[in-house]
This record gives C-alpha cells, sequence and structure tokens, in this order.
C-alpha cells in the first residue's frame, strides 16, 4: 500500500519537493523513507552506523558491513567527496538510496549508459574501500570472501581460491595476453565495466520503491 | 518412446491376460484337472503344475496351462520349426516402427541444414505425418491411426513436461513468475470467454453455417480448448528462434502453467454442456471457480509433496547409484499419474515437482546419474514430440471426423488472434506498471504471435462427447487447422519477424566467473538495501527463502557431501579448473604421457598425436631428436635420475586405466580408479594455475617497487629468451609445450627458510611461482644442511628398485604397468571433449576437500618465495610495501614452452633426446645426490602424497 496524502500537511513539503526533482523519487516514495529514516535513526535528523543495527534482517546479510558503509561513503552522494563521514543527513540517505531506483521506463542508448555507470559506479565504490580508484586484489577477496564464505556453504579458503581465479579472469579479459614479467595492480572501473559488461545492470540493480509495507514501518 | 511401448506391451500384457483368464475359466469348470494336460508335449509330472494351475486362477500360473490348452494343443500334430507370431508382437512391433519412423525422419530432416534453417522441425513433421497418413489411408482404405488422447495425456505429454520442468531455469522462472501468472491465468480466461463469446456472437450473426448446431455453452467450450497456449508447440517453435531468455520464460511458462485454467474451463463448459444449459445452477458456477483453485494449488502441492519425496530418497541411494535415474522418472511420473487420478491439474504437477526437487537431486545424485537423467529426458521428450507432431498430421487426414465449414474456421483463426493480442496488451500495460524492466512493444508483437496451439488443444478436442455436443465434427476441423496454422504459419513466420523486429536474442555468452559473483552480490545488496528501506519486496523474500532452504530444507534434503557442490560459484570455479585442466592436456598432458613415459615396445610414434613436441621439434630441424628408442642407449647420471623420477611419477600419476575392467556387477559401477583420476587432473590443474599464478595479497600498490621488481625479473628472464626463435615456429608456439606444464614447480624445501617465511607471510607476502628451469638454475649448493633432512623422507627410495628398474624403470615396469602411455589421457583432448568435461566433473563429487593441492601449493609457496628473495633482494622491499600479481599465466605456460632447447629443460628430456649438440654438463654428480632427493621428495609432495608431518607448514591459501 501506497501512503499517499499524507506529505501534503507536513512540515518537510518543501524540502521533499526539492529532493523529488534532486532525486527522481515520488513524492510518496520520499514520504514513506523520510518515515523510515526517522524510525531508523530514532527521530534523530542524522543517521549513524549503530542505528542500521535495528534492522534485524541484516544481520544474516553476508556483506551487510559493505552495505552499510556504503551509505556512509562520501562518493555515494557528493560529486567528487571522498572518504566516509560519521553521520547522513536523509538527504544523503535518499540519494543513496537513489543508486537503486528503476530506470524510466524509455531510454536511449546513451542515458542507459549513464544509468549503468552509475549503478556500476556505486558497486565499484563499495569494493574499492580506499578509494585509490582501483580494486585491488586484496580488497576484491576480501568482499568475495565475505560474500561466499558467510552466504553459501563454502569455506573461506575456498573462497579466497575462488576470488583468484576471479581476478585471474579479470586480468585475462582486460588485459588479455600478459608478459610473464608483468603484473597486474587491480581492477580499474574501466576494467570494472568490461568485465561485468554481460550483466544487465541497468535492470538488474534496481528495487521497487512501490509497494512500501506500513507494516514494516510500524514495527 | 520407451513409456508408449512399455504402455502397448501393458495393454497386450492385459489382453493375454484376460484371453487366459478366459480360456483358464473354461478350464476350470472341468472337473478332471488333468484334462488340458493330457496332451501337453510336457506330459510327465506335471500334473502337480497343472493342479496348481487349477487350484491358483493366477495369470501367472496361469500361463503354463494356457500353453498347454491352447496353443499346444492346436499346434501338436505337426512340429514347426518356426512359425509366424506376428499376433504376439504386434503391438510393440508397431509402437517401435513408429519411433524408428520418427527418429528417422528427424535425422532426414537434419541431413539438409538449410531446410532445418528455414522450416521448424515441427512443420516437417506434420508434414510427414499428413503424408505418411495418407499412405496408410491409400494401402488400407481406412484411417489406421489416431492421436488417441489417453495414449497422448498419459504417456507423449509427460516427457515433454518432465523435460521441461526438470530443465526449468528456475532462478529465471521464479523471477517472472508473477507475469507468468498473469499472463497464465488471466490471459487464458480473457481468451477463452472472449473467444468462446465472439463466436458465438458470428454464430448468432449467421456467419456460420447452420449445421454448426452449438449454443453459447458449446462455444465456451471450444473457446476454452482452443484459446490455451500449447507447451509442445510453444517449445519446438521457440527452440529454434532463441528470442531472449525472459521473453522465452514467459511465453513458456505461461504455456506450461495455463494448464490448471484449461483444465477447469473445459471439465466446467463439458459437465455444462453435458448437463444441459438449462440444469445449470448459480451453484455450479460457485463450483467451478473453487474447482478452480482446488485444481491449481491441488496440482502444485501434489508436485512439492513428490519433489520433496524424491530428494529425500536420492539422499539415501549411495549404494545403488545405478538406479538413481530411475527414481527420478518414477517419482516425477508417480506425481503426474497421482494429478490426474484426483483430476488436478497434472501438468502443474509435474512442473513443480521436477522445477522443485532439480536443485536437491543434482546434488544427491552422482555426475553420471545426472548425465544420464539429462540424456534420457531429452531423449524421451524429443521422442515424444516427434510423434505428436506426426500423428498430428497423420490424424488430419482421418476425414470421417471432419466437417468442415468455412466461418468457423476463419473466425476462429481470426478471433484467437486478435483477441490474444488485445489480451497480451492490455495485461502488459499493467504488468508494466510493477515490473523493473518493463515488456517493450516488440516483446508484445513476439508475445501475440508465439501464442500457438498445439496437441492439447487436439487432444482434448477428440475428447469430447459426440452425442452431447453436436458440433464436435465442426470443432475438431476447426481445431486442426488452427493447430496446423499456428505451428505451421506462425511457426515458419517467428523466426523471420524475430529477425526484422530485432527482438533482443539469448546471448550465447555463458557468464564468467566475476558475473557469478556479482550475480551474488547483487542478491545481496538489495536484499539489504530493501531490509534498510524498510520494503518487503520480491528480494527480501526471497533472501528469507533462501535462509530458510539453508538452514532447514537442505539439510533434511541434501546429503552432507553433497552440500557443496550445489553451490553455483563453486561450480563455475570447477568448471573453469576443469577447462584449464583440459587445456593443459591439450597442451601438454598427452605429450608427456606419451613422449616421457613411453614403452620402448612401442611401434611407432605414429600413434602420437599430431601436435606432439617430438613432432614440432622434428619439423623444426632443431637438432633435437626425441627418438624415444634411444632411451635405451642412453646411460648416463640422468638416467638415474630420471629413474627415481619416473618411480615418483608412475607411483602417483596417471595410472593407466584398466580399459578392459571386467564390470560384471549390474550393480554398481566401479569407479574408484576413474574418479582418482580426475581427481588428479583436478590437482594438477590446480598446481599449474598456482604455478601461472602470483597471487599476493594487496595494499595499495607502489609502482616504483614494481618497476624494479620487473627489471629484476627481466634480468632474469631474458637470457632465457634468447634462442627461443631456434626452436619454436611462429606459427604455433603454444602447442609446444614441454615437461614444465607437468611437473611443474620443481622445488626444494628448505625448513630453516621456510619457518622464516612462515613468519613472513603473516605480513602476506604469498608465492612466485617459478618453473623448473629456475630451481634448477640456481646454484645448488645453496641449499643448507637443513634440506638434508628432508630429502631423508620415507619416499625419497623407490620401493625396493632392483637395479635392472633403476636403470630402466620402464622395463621394469612393463609387467605391472602395462600402459603407462595412457592412452585415456589423449581422450581429454578437446577432440571429445564432451567427454572429458564429464569426465573431469564427475571428480567434483568426490571432492569434499582435496587437500593435496593445498598442500601442494603450501609447499611450493615457501620456497618460491626464498628463490625470490635470493635472486633479488630488492623484490622483498617490494613485496613487503605492496604485492603484486603477476601473470607469468598462459605466456608463462608459453614462454616454458618455448624454451624447449634451455639447458635445463634438455636436462629434463636428456634421456629422450639424443641430442645434436653435446650434452651440457649439468651438474656435478655430488651436487645431483645432494638435490635429487629433496626434489624428488618435493615432487612427490607435488605430485600427490601429504607430506611428512616433519615438514613445516605454512598456511595453505587455497584449500579446496
Amino acid at each position: 500500500t501506497v501512503v499517499m496524502g499524507a506529505f501534503h500537511s507536513g512540515p518537510h513539503e518543501q524540502q521533499f519537493r526539492q529532493l523529488a526533482d534532486k532525486t527522481g523519487f515520488s513524492l510518496e516514495q520520499i514520504e514513506t523513507l523520510h518515515k523510515r529514516f526517522k524510525q531508523l535513526s530514532q527521530d534523530e535528523d542524522t543517521l549513524q552506523r549503530e542505528n542500521f543495527d535495528n534492522v534485524p534482517n541484516l544481520d544474516c546479510n553476508p556483506i551487510k558491513t559493505q552495505i552499510i558503509e556504503a551509505f556512509f561513503d562520501k562518493r555515494n552522494f557528493e560529486k567528487g567527496g571522498a572518504g566516509t563521514v560519521q553521520e547522513i543527513t536523509f538527504e544523503q540517505f535518499l540519494t543513496v538510496m537513489g543508486h537503486f531506483r528503476p530506470p524510466e521506463l524509455r531510454m536511449n542508448d546513451e542515458q542507459r549508459d549513464k544509468v549503468r555507470k552509475e549503478k556500476l559506479r556505486f558497486l565499484f565504490n563499495m569494493y574499492d574501500t580506499d578509494n585509490d580508484g582501483t580494486i585491488t586484489l586484496e580488497e576484491y577477496k576480501h568482499v568475495v570472501e565475505e560474500l561466499l564464505s558467510r552466504s553459501g556453504t563454502l569455506e573461506k579458503k575456498t573462497a579466497s581460491a575462488i576470488a583468484d581465479a576471479a581476478m585471474l579472469e579479470v586480468a585475462s579479459i582486460t588485459v588479455g595476453h600478459m608478459e610473464p614479467d608483468e603484473f597486474y595492480e587491480g581492477i580499474t572501473f574501466d576494467h570494472f565495466i568490461k568485465i561485468l559488461n554481460g550483466l544487465e545492470i541497468e535492470t538488474r540493480m534496481n528495487i521497487h520503491f512501490l509497494y512500501v509495507d506500513t507494516t514494516t514501518l510500524c514495527k | 518412446m520407451l513409456s508408449c511401448a512399455a504402455y502397448l506391451l501393458v495393454t497386450a500384457a492385459t489382453e493375454t491376460l484376460s484371453d487366459l483368464y478366459v480360456a483358464e475359466a473354461s478350464v476350470i469348470p472341468e472337473p478332471a484337472y488333468g484334462l488340458s494336460s493330457v496332451s501337453t508335449p510336457i506330459p510327465i509330472g506335471d500334473p502337480a503344475n497343472t493342479g496348481a494351475t487349477a487350484v491358483l486362477p493366477d495369470g501367472k500360473t496361469a500361463e503354463p496351462c494356457d500353453t498347454g490348452a491352447g496353443s499346444h494343443t492346436a499346434t501338436m500334430t505337426e512340429f514347426e520349426i518356426v512359425k509366424w507370431e506376428w499376433s504376439y508382437v504386434q503391438a510393440p512391433y508397431l509402437t517401435v516402427i513408429w519411433i524408428m519412423i520418427a527418429s528417422f525422419a528427424k535425422i532426414l530432416f537434419h541431413l539438409s541444414h538449410s531446410v532445418t534453417r528455414v522450416v521448424p522441425e515441427s512443420c516437417l513433421l506434420i508434414l510427414l505425418g499428413l503424408g505418411l497418413g495418407g499412405i496408410v489411408l491409400a494401402a488400407t482404405k481406412k484411417p489406421e491411426y489416431q492421436l488417441h488422447p489417453e495414449l497422448f495425456f498419459l504417456f507423449l505429454l509427460p516427457p515433454i513436461v518432465l523435460d521441461s520442468g526438470y530443465f526449468m531455469p528456475s532462478r529465471l522462472f521464479f523471477d517472472n513468475i508473477g507475469t507468468i501468472l498473469m499472463y497464465a491465468v488471466i490471459g487464458t480466461l480473457w481468451n477463452s470467454f472472449s473467444t468462446g463469446l465472439c463466436l458465438w456472437g458470428v454464430k448468432g450473426a449467421g456467419l456460420m453455417d447452420c449445421n454448426v448446431n452449438a449454443g453459447l455453452m458449446d462455444f465456451l467450450l471450444f473457446g476454452s480448448l482452443i484459446s490455451a497456449v500449447d507447451p509442445v508447440a510453444v517449445l519446438a517453435v521457440f527452440e529454434e528462434v532463441h528470442v531472449n531468455e525472459t521473453l522465452f520464460i514467459i511465453v513458456f511458462g505461461e504455456s506450461l502453467l495455463n494448464d490448471a485454467v484449461t483444465v477447469v474451463l473445459y471439465k466446467v463448459f463439458n459437465s455444462f454442456v453435458e448437463m444441459g444449459t438449462d440444469r445449470v445452477r448459480p451453484v455450479d458456477y460457485v463450483k467451478g471457480v473453487a474447482s478452480f483453485f482446488v485444481v491449481s494449488l491441488g496440482g502444485t502441492v501434489i508436485g512439492l509433496i513428490f519433489a520433496f519425496v524424491l530428494a529425500l530418497i536420492t539422499r539415501f541411494t549411495k549404494r545403488v547409484r545405478i538406479i538413481e535415474p530411475l527414481f527420478v522418472f518414477l517419482l516425477v511420473y508417480l506425481a503426474y499419474l497421482t494429478a490426474e487420478m484426483v483430476s488436478l491439474s497434472s501438468i502443474l504437477a509435474m512442473t513443480f515437482c521436477g522445477i522443485c526437487c532439480k536443485k536437491y537431486v543434482e546434488a544427491n545424485i552422482s555426475q553420471k546419474s545426472r548425465t544420464t537423467v539429462k540424456y534420457t529426458m531429452k531423449t524421451l521428450a524429443s521422442i515424444a514430440e516427434t510423434i505428436i507432431f506426426i500423428f498430428l498430421g497423420i490424424s488430419a487426414v482421418d476425414s470421417s471426423k471432419w466437417a468442415w465449414d468455412t466461418g468457423l474456421v476463419l473466425s476462429t483463426l481470426f478471433f484467437i488472434f486478435v483477441l490474444r493480442a488485445i489480451g497480451v496488451v492490455f495485461q502488459t500495460w499493467v504488468l508494466n506498471q510493477f515490473r523493473l524492466s518493463p515488456l517493450d512493444k516488440i516483446d508484445q508483437v513476439v508475445m501475440s504471435y508465439g501464442g500457438l496451439r498445439g496437441a492439447v488443444a487436439f487432444a482434448l478436442v477428440i475428447l469430447l462427447n459426440e452425442t452431447k455436443v453436436k458440433a464436435k465434427d465442426y470443432f475438431v476441423a476447426t481445431t486442426i487447422i488452427v493447430v496446423f496454422f499456428t505451428v505451421i504459419i506462425q511457426g515458419l513466420t517467428i523466426k523471420p519477424l524475430v529477425k526484422w523486429l530485432k527482438v533482443k536474442r539469448s546471448s550465447q555468452h555463458k557468464p564468467t566467473l566475476n558475473e557469478e559473483i556479482h550475480d551474488r552480490a547483487f542478491d545481496h545488496i538489495l536484499a539489504a538495501v530493501e531490509d534498510i528501506s524498510g520494503l518487503h519486496g520480491y528480494h527480501h523474500w526471497r533472501d528469507k527463502w533462501e535462509h530458510f532452504d539453508k538452514q532447514y530444507l537442505s539439510q533434511v534434503l541434501m546429503r552432507k557431501s553433497a552440500y557443496r557442490i550445489k553451490d553455483d560459484i563453486w561450480d563455475m570455479y570447477q568448471k573453469l579448473n576443469v577447462r584449464d585442466a583440459i587445456s593443459f592436456v591439450d597442451q601438454g598432458g598427452h605429450v608427456l604421457s606419451s613422449a616421457k613415459l613411453v614403452l620402448p615396445s612401442m611401434p611407432s610414434r605414429t600413434s602420437f598425436s599430431e601436435n606432439s613436441v617430438t613432432n614440432l621439434l622434428r619439423e623444426n630441424g632443431s637438432g633435437v631428436c626425441l627418438d624415444l628408442q634411444v632411451i635405451d642407449t642412453v646411460r648416463s647420471v640422468r638416467d638415474r635420475e630420471d629413474t627415481v623420477m619416473h618411480h615418483v611419477l608412475t607411483g602417483n600419476l596417471y595410472k593407466p586405466r584398466r580399459r578392459y575392467q571386467a564390470n560384471y556387477s549390474r550393480h554398481f559401477m566401479s569407479a574408484g580408479e576413474q574418479e582418482r583420476q580426475d581427481h588428479e587432473v583436478f590437482q594438477r590443474n590446480m598446481r599449474r594455475r598456482l604455478e601461472s599464478f602470483k597471487s599476493t595479497k594487496h595494499h595499495s600498490y607502489q609502482g616504483k617497487a614494481k618497476s624494479r621488481y620487473k627489471k629484476e625479473h627481466h634480468a632474469q628472464k631474458k637470457p632465457k629468451c634468447t634462442d627461443v626463435g631456434e626452436l619454436v615456429p611462429n606459427g604455433k608456439p603454444r602447442r609446444n609445450v614441454s615437461w614444465q606444464d607437468t611437473v611443474p614447480v620443481v622445488v626444494t624445501v628448505d625448513s630453516e627458510d621456510d619457518k622464516s617465511e612462515t613468519e613472513k607471510e603473516d605480513e602476506g607476502i604469498t608465492f612466485v611461482a617459478r618453473t623448473a628451469d629456475e630451481v634448477l638454475q640456481e646454484p645448488l649448493p645453496v641449499l643448507p644442511p637443513g634440506g638434508q633432512d628432508v630429502c631423508h623422507s620415507p619416499f625419497t627410495i623407490p620401493p625396493s628398485p632392483t637395479c635392472a628398474e633403476r636403470q630402466l624403470p620402464w622395463k621394469g615396469d612393463q609387467g605391472s604397468l602395462p600402459v603407462c602411455v595412457s592412452l585415456e589421457t589423449t581422450k581429454i583432448v578437446p577432440i571429445d571433449l564432451q567427454q572429458a568435461w564429464n569426465q573431469s566433473i564427475s571428480s567434483l563429487e568426490s571432492l569434499a576437500s582435496p587437500p593435496v593441492a593445498a598442500e601442494s601449493q603450501s609447499h611450493c609457496r615457501a620456497p618460491l618465495c626464498r628463490q625470490e628473495q635470493r635472486g633479488s633482494p630488492s623484490a622483498r622491499g617490494a613485496r613487503g610495501q605492496g604485492f603484486l600479481f603477476q601473470f607469468p599465466d598462459w605466456a608463462a605456460g608459453q614462454s616454458g614452452e618455448e624454451d624447449s632447447s634451455q639447458p635445463v629443460q634438455q636436462q629434463e628430456m636428456q634421456p629422450l633426446m639424443s641430442t645434436g649438440r653435446a650434452p651440457k654438463p649439468v651438474s656435478p654428480p655430488s651436487c645431483v645426490t645432494g638435490r635429487w632427493p629433496p626434489r624428488i621428495s618435493l615432487l612427490k609432495s607435488l605430485v600427490s602424497v601429504p607430506p611428512s608431518a616433519s615438514e613445516p607448514r605454512s598456511r595453505k591459501p587455497t584449500q579446496l
């Protein structure tokens, strides 16, 4: 059920309208997300890392840390930003959420490409924890290990081996033939785009903000 | 088709049995129990037998009685050498003949590629059926064969549904389940009712022949059977079109899931017609609606129950692997029959049974069983499909059931097409409000056009009761036309249409490992974001389900050992490994086995692969002659080295497969040896990966260190590369593979260094794989005394080598190891890639954790690091700061390959080469003795034997 009508009388109406223009969310979506924000932050204006502990389902998520970190990563809500912050405002929260907004129904190739790049950038930032423009093997391994060993049935060592193999694959895809004495430094963003070429990220990395279940808001 | 044959056999058997009963009934009343046996050819001692027969009126025991009483009495007058028993074999015989014809037809069609590319097979089959039907009709003057609804629903449809259910891409299916259900339920309801009503309207408008004696209910009944999209036809046509997966799954999923709606509508209207329209009470409509839910949900539940049972059963079939595949077929078929029995939707039952059981079943059963299931299923489905289309053609010839009415036929064709298009457009508009990836106009066109009707409609229309449904003949004719039109005309044109509309095709591209990993990551990311934003969307529920599945279902339904294998990414990784192994074998494996471990008794080299090193070398006139016969004459220190090596290798590498292994057991297929070998492919290939892949932990990378390191490395590599050109043809250096690949890393273990290394490793160092030559090139005396301890491991000394063996191990082995040249290894090359693949894959299930690969890795690692240190002290600094990710990788293999003229290389190969040049004085004997043992012991540890406990173990980074 979509919460309707409530925002008209809300104190934030003006702000919400601006946000809607900025992020592309509808007013209803902003309204519900704002409710959620308030609920998570316990009625504060900013959200801190600890607040995410209140989301029960997140506990069994293998890449919980990375996700939460993504919300506090300046790169995801500021142009040219770097580093992390301690707390985020609602606008920043909304901007991060915006990365998961489904794109418009009709897009030309250029737009599609743009959406795709934005989403990939988000993902890239998630892996590239030290913000140096490359995902090093260690960083990549870390995520893959977490992902596989905590979610699936694989042991950590296997996961690590798989990460190695994946990196090997990255190198063979992006660089192609390497001289025996060459090194692969890490995945740059261009390489990242290249290796995920087969993945329809613009249709995959989306969430319906349509069905807002109010029961979860009341919890 | 087996089940079909079985059916006819059964019917034949029951007929015979009932005959027997009749015969027996006539016998039993006779007071003298010996009466029938009086004249039997087995007169002695049979009163007991016949007595038993008379006492027990049982089919089985009746048989001897029958043979005694019936045929034998009749033919006793004269003994015949051969008899004509046509009536006895007729039913199965004809069935087999039909299947043969169908199969031959397939061969015939596929002889001409240009025809099958344009014309779908289903069209050709129907046309063939028409032709055959014509011939039969002309020959016998009466239409002999028909697509019997019973035969269709009980035997021909299940294999197709089973195949499509079992191999349904479940993730894709459930991702689109909402859309599929929408089209299947709402779409089919809309199509049935609107078609029925429109036809009734046309009738009312007087555009139909007045002989078409049908009311509203009749038309609704006809609408219900004609409007359902047919899974068989859709599958047959879409299989060749290759539209994108989403589009395919929507159309195909709809055709499967609309069964419930079709069945219910058909039954409801059929009973309404039979009851008479005036006697239908309002409560019956309610019942009809209720029956929809019962039929669909009931069918699904039955499917789920059987899926659960099936998964549970396969958990316990470990000791009876041979019948594993059977369970899959039995249980799923049972689900179908059970649903039919209680008149629920059998297609739904079977589909869901197949979809849901697959994950667990595949994890539980062995690889061979998996292959068996796959191929049997595909064979059955393919044959069933072929027979269906042929019989559709044949049935159409039977003009006695036809009653043509142009108005009805044309208006039906028009309405089913237009109404489907309208339905699709409307539903898509609704769905696009909810779908994340909207369906565009082109998709809608394909969906409308892809609504093919087929054998289900035909079987249903044949089932109509002629006395109640007056217009049955008209309906039959119309259905046949509609089916033919959709399958032939639309089937023919859909391919050009798809091409013309530029519908997104399915990508043939297989997802890479990274894509798989990210796909997995997406699931979790999306679930997390949904959780954070407080939504209970699809991802949330899927995440919940997966959690539940992991926590409970998989625990119950999967073997513990199978638990790991079900992981997709693990699968993927394994496949990568196997692929590597195959390419490895392709490049060098068989060369090793044939060139290095060849038997002197082998007649000639001609049996070797054309690509073998030997040939390449000879072609290039390198002066190195890998003449294998020379082995006998060359005696040197290196012979001894080789001898020991040989023992190690033969002890641990490929054992010749016993090709003529007696396999008398019907219940078990011995797999031990085979699996061990597969295991080894895997290990070897792991080793190769490690060798070619310097994995390191990374912090941020420092360019300076890199370049320095690079230089060092270059300096090392350079001199070797100089004489590469001498040997290797420009064209295909890759084929030219040396030892290096196969005995990858000959490492000297050195406990002291090792210790220090293990400490350093905590900072995150890893290994630099160095191929054998480099190790050998090192000044060997560096080996500290500690090395000696290691080499005294019990494995060092080959088991009681006789003198002769020591010199000529291959001779000594001749008896016990008949074929060191594993002819089987050559099978692993991509000539027969599929087989190799399967073989290798089958090792996966036994690979709970292959420790050896990890061990070997840990072993190569430490000393390799040491090597690196020694060679380049500055590289140490580089390592300390930031780690490098080096890719000697294929290139390394290649350069190694190219190095065949290197001294070390030669040294390795020495015994095999009667050299054009003088063998280089490699190392003084003292050195040699000093280094063999560790080399060999390490070789050993690399090859398969777990290291002795005394050897310090370092961290194992790659435990599999």
